[in-house]
């Protein structure tokens, strides 16, 4: 598998990217849910403390992902109807806001708190704004409705991926799947 | 007696008096400072009180008592301040107060420190401050800093010993308006 994406395939990098990405959003918005409901206790400190690195690598990943993004070719979309291009691209577009909007909620939120913001213990990070216990709050609760809003929009881009592999039987999802060999297109399809 | 003697007599039972006593004024603050997750808070404790003998010329005659009520703690964390006073912590149930008491002061190149036990949730070790005096009219201010590691005194026990998390040092700072005693 090549690094660099091709005309009809992605690369290594961007597969990598795409699904450790997925896997670190879902999966620390789940346990962003059950961490908010341990008892008081330093088991629930260092809880929120890797919800807050993992989060953190979420953003330092996306960077990573958008710069690669920029420099690497992508692969021209499967042959469909205009609107589908449009609404996976608008998808996309969305996708990345929530990326971004997502950590950086947290991080405010953190701020806004009063908290320390520690990398797996490594280094601190610099408050992004004042503490302030009124704002607090509601830095919680957008923090929170992003992530359920965010997956909303997954569940759609998932849903998309999975109807154009089942019913269209075309390569959206397998050209994003690691190790997945690309369908050949019948004869007499024209892309 | 002869009258050297009675003169003599009289000089040393009189030095004790020469050593000013103070009491504490509007102002005095008594504050410490540790670290959680990299980071340093600090705390002050609202309700204490202390008792001050102090002479710069004769600190054989010196002397601080102080006494803090450990409920009153305050870090400006509602869920730091609510464990505080815990088991895990304080336990103010069983050890609602500290005390301090100076041993013996020592000059130690230009600076002045206090030998004491600080007896703290039940333990009882000897803890230095270090000690300014700058003397005013009607008083004097007195600022002492000390550095304890919060595991002597069980500070944080349980899971709360990790010091990865929780630092183990703890700054202690006191600032006091003094009042001369008339």
């Amino acid at each position: 598998m090549a690094i660099k994406s091709t005309e009809t395939q992605w690369g290594g990098m961007a597969k990598l990217l795409h699904w450790l990405m997925a896997l670190a959003i879902i999966g620390n918005g789940i346990f962003g849910l059950i961490m908010v409901e341990m008892p008081r206790g330093m088991g629930k400190l260092n809880a929120f403390a890797l919800h807050k690195s993992i989060g953190l690598t979420v953003l330092a990943l996306l960077l990573l992902r958008v710069s690669w993004r920029w420099f690497d070719r992508k692969p021209r979309d499967e042959p469909m109807p205009r609107w589908q291009s449009l609404a996976a691209h608008l998808t996309h577009g969305v996708l990345y806001l929530f990326m971004l909007a997502l950590p950086l909620s947290g991080w405010i939120m953190n701020s806004l708190h009063g908290y320390p913001l520690q990398f797996f213990k490594l280094f601190n990070l610099p408050a992004l704004a004042e503490k302030n216990e009124d704002l607090s709050e509601l830095a919680e609760t957008a923090h929170e409705t992003l992530f359920w809003v965010l997956l909303l929009v997954v569940i759609a881009h998932a849903g998309a991926a999975l109807v154009h592999h089942l019913f269209e039987r075309d390569n959206t999802l397998l050209r994003m799947l690691p190790f997945a060999r690309l369908r050949q297109r019948k004869s007499g399809d024209s892309p | 007696m002869k009258p050297v003697a009675c003169l003599l007599s009289l000089l040393f039972l009189s030095s004790p008096l020469l050593a000013a006593d103070y009491t504490m004024g509007k102002g005095s603050t008594l504050g410490f400072t540790g670290t959680f997750q990299g980071e340093a808070f600090k705390g002050r404790f609202g309700d204490f009180q202390a008792k001050i003998s102090y002479d710069p010329a004769d600190l054989s005659s010196a002397s601080f008592d102080v006494t803090v009520h450990l409920a009153s703690a305050n870090t400006g964390d509602t869920d730091r301040d609510e464990s505080l006073p815990g088991s895990d912590f304080f336990n103010i149930t069983k050890f609602p107060t500290a005390h301090f008491v100076t041993t013996r002061f020592r000059q130690e190149g230009g600076k002045v420190i206090a030998e004491g036990t600080l007896d703290l949730k039940g333990v009882s070790k000897p803890v230095n401050l270090e000690v300014t005096f700058a003397p005013r009219e009607g008083g004097a201010t007195l600022d002492v800093s000390a550095r304890l590691n919060r595991l002597d005194f069980g500070i944080g026990s349980g899971d709360f010993a990790d010091t990865s998390t929780i630092g183990a040092e703890v700054t202690v700072n006191a600032h006091l308006e003094l009042e001369s005693k008339t």
